[in-house]
Formats: C-alpha cells, sequence, structure tokens
C-alpha cells in the first residue's frame, strides 16, 4: 500500500515528525505551496494533530498565543512574506508575555527564487528575526527536518522564547 | 450605559471564567470592575484580543472562554470573525465594547460611528449568534444565552465611554503565570518539576 508519507516530500515528513516529537498538536497556519506537503501529511498520517487555518500571519500569532495559554505547544506555519503581517503580535504579545511558539517558514526570496516581490522580505527576514532576539536556524536538506525542528520546538517552550526554522527554498522547491 | 459598567455586568455574570481584554481601555475598565487571576490583561497586540481567545476556547474546550474587545481593535483584525465563524468554538464569547469611537487614543471617530455593523458583520462571517445590545438589561440577558446555549457568540454592546482611572499590572510575565495558574495550566517555574 502506498502511504501519503512515502509520496509526500521526505522534508515535509520530517518537520511533522520534528513537531510531534517536540509535543506540538496544534499548528495554525497561513498557507503556502510546499507547506501543502506538511498540511497534507498532517492531515493524513497525524490525525492528533489539529490544524487552524488563519487569515493573516498576525491573527495566527494570536490564536497560537491563546493555545499556549490553554496548556498547549503551538507551531505557526507561514511563507517568509507572512513576517512583515505578524511584526506586532510578536513584539508586543509574545515577547513581552514570555510566551514561546515555534515558527516554520516557508522560505521565498532565496535561491531559485523567480518572483522579484518574495526577494526583499526574504532576504532581510534573517535579519529581522535577529532584531528581534528570535533564534533561528536554516531546514537545507529533508535528512535534517526532524532534528532541527525538534531541537528548535525543544529550546523554544524550554526557555519560553519564539524559535524559528526557516525551510530553504531549494530543498522545498525540489520534489523528493 | 458606559463602558465601565457594562465591564461589570458581564464580570458579575461569569463565575471563574476567563476574560481576555484588549489594550487601553477595555482592559483598564476590566480591572477597575474588579482584578481577578483569570482576567488576561493585553498591553499590545491592538486587534488579537479574539484570536487570543479562540485559541484559548479550542485547547480549553470545557472553559466558557470570554473575551472583552473594542471596535476599533475589532475592526484591525476582521478576518477574525472569519475564522471564529468557521471554527465555531461552542465556548467562545466575544464581547465588543462599541463606543464609535478610538477612545484611548484621544476620541477619533471609528467606523462604527458611521455605517459599520459589527454584529452584522459576525453574522455575515459564520457566527450565526451575534446580537446587538445598548442597556444593561439586553447585555445581561444576552450573556445568560451566552452561558446557556452553544456558541460561538459575539455581542456587540453599543456603550459611551467611561475615562478609567486606573491601570492593570505592568509585568507582562506576572499577568500570563497568574492567568495560568488560575485556570489549571501553570507554567513549570511557577510550580516546580521533576528534576
Amino acid at each position: 500500500m502506498t502511504t501519503v508519507a512515502s509520496i509526500a516530500p521526505a522534508w515535509a515528513t520530517g518537520v511533522c515528525a520534528g513537531l510531534r516529537a517536540a509535543g506540538c498538536r496544534h499548528v495554525v497556519y497561513v498557507p503556502d505551496n510546499p507547506l501543502s506537503h506538511v498540511l497534507r501529511v498532517f492531515e493524513q498520517e497525524h490525525r492528533d494533530v489539529r490544524l487552524v487555518l488563519a487569515t493573516r500571519e498576525e491573527e495566527a500569532f494570536g490564536i497560537a498565543a491563546g493555545l499556549y495559554l490553554a496548556g498547549a505547544r503551538p507551531a505557526v506555519m507561514l511563507q517568509s512574506s507572512g513576517l512583515g503581517n505578524s511584526l506586532n503580535a510578536i513584539t508586543s504579545l509574545l515577547l513581552p508575555y514570555q510566551i514561546p511558539t515555534l515558527m516554520v517558514i516557508s522560505m521565498r526570496g532565496d535561491a531559485s527564487e523567480w518572483n522579484a516581490a518574495q526577494v526583499p522580505m526574504g532576504r532581510a527576514l534573517p535579519a529581522i528575526l535577529d532584531a528581534m532576539g528570535i533564534p533561528h536556524l536554516r531546514v537545507e536538506s529533508a535528512p535534517q527536518a526532524e532534528e532541527l525542528v525538534r531541537q528548535a520546538a525543544v529550546t523554544a517552550f524550554g526557555t519560553r522564547t519564539i524559535g524559528a526554522c526557516l525551510l530553504a527554498r531549494r530543498m522545498t522547491s525540489v520534489r523528493a | 450605559m458606559n463602558r465601565l459598567e457594562a465591564t461589570r455586568v458581564l464580570a458579575a455574570s461569569v463565575g471563574d471564567a476567563p476574560i481576555v481584554a484588549s489594550l487601553g481601555h477595555p482592559a483598564y475598565d476590566l480591572f477597575a470592575a474588579g482584578d481577578r487571576p483569570q482576567n488576561f490583561y493585553t498591553w499590545g497586540s491592538m486587534g488579537v484580543a479574539s484570536s487570543i481567545g479562540l485559541g484559548l476556547a479550542i485547547g480549553r474546550p470545557d472553559l466558557r472562554v470570554f473575551v472583552a474587545d473594542g471596535d476599533g481593535s475589532l475592526l484591525m483584525n476582521l478576518g477574525s470573525l472569519a475564522t471564529i465563524g468557521s471554527t465555531a468554538p461552542a465556548n467562545l464569547v466575544l464581547l465588543v465594547w462599541d463606543n464609535a469611537e478610538y477612545a484611548t487614543t484621544g476620541g477619533q471617530p471609528t467606523a462604527t460611528a458611521g455605517a459599520a455593523d459589527l454584529a452584522a458583520a459576525a453574522a455575515a462571517l459564520g457566527i450565526a449568534s451575534s446580537v446587538t445590545v445598548r442597556d444593561e438589561a439586553e447585555l445581561r440577558q444576552a450573556i445568560g444565552r451566552a452561558q446557556a446555549e452553544p456558541g460561538p457568540w459575539m455581542i456587540n454592546a453599543k456603550v459611551a465611554e467611561s475615562a478609567p482611572r486606573a491601570k492593570p499590572p505592568l509585568d507582562c510575565v506576572f499577568i500570563k503565570q497568574r492567568f495560568m495558574n488560575a485556570i489549571g495550566n501553570p507554567e513549570s517555574a511557577t510550580t516546580g518539576g521533576a528534576a
């Protein structure tokens, strides 16, 4: 029998496994093309993970904050362009209240980008995260994905900070 | 009915249930109506109080979750109404203190001073139980229904400004940890944990 996991890109199954290993059972998201693979693995292989669709990234961070208050370990999945929509909730809610969440960011604007409108935010994103003091790491290849996501989540929830995993476009834009 | 009077009706009605308050005057009036650990006062993130309430309601279906929002704040995050309408948590009650002005910033009129109708917007975006109330008796009745009947509920309360004079605690982490302890989700540092 062909399972979803066997036809999904290996990086996507790794991201799902890393989030589950870190205890994340709630994922709030705004859709993105590569992230659709992650969503499909969750929907079809891990029904214990609740997916919550938000209309806008800032809203997603608000929902994630409420989930944390409820005792959950929330993750927020977004495209890099959506970080710009998120900054007020991040800087005036999650950071000052020390509400942790793990951001899984599908990168645009890095290697293999073809759309000029995606480039400025994609290039600025690491520096913007640095300016807010948010630790981030890049996931460049599928074999790293599970462990890097798990480690980032352990640090985020253990130290009550936001953590960010940046999914490199050269990984997500190539089918496994 | 001014916003403080409306907030007192809410606080007197909800027992131990959590209340998430939008920044500025809604939070100040919630504090003035009676500080309690189950109050989550926001100090920033204008617009996302309803989103915080939604996440809390999803994560704790055993609690009835109340949000004290403002018209100006909700107008900043109208998509939240669509998300609440489509996820439809039965235990979420979104109250909007609609004074038709940005009172915290000096009284500039909001869109509800004109044609905008937030209860109609909530109904159109899938929150079937959406009502507008204009006095304390109507508000008390609506909150009673929202506690007895499945939600999500949106109660748009037309209020006058109330010029609050007191502010909630300033320490955000204190607000969070006190709140999480009160609703039974203590963070490990406030309780100790396994070695």
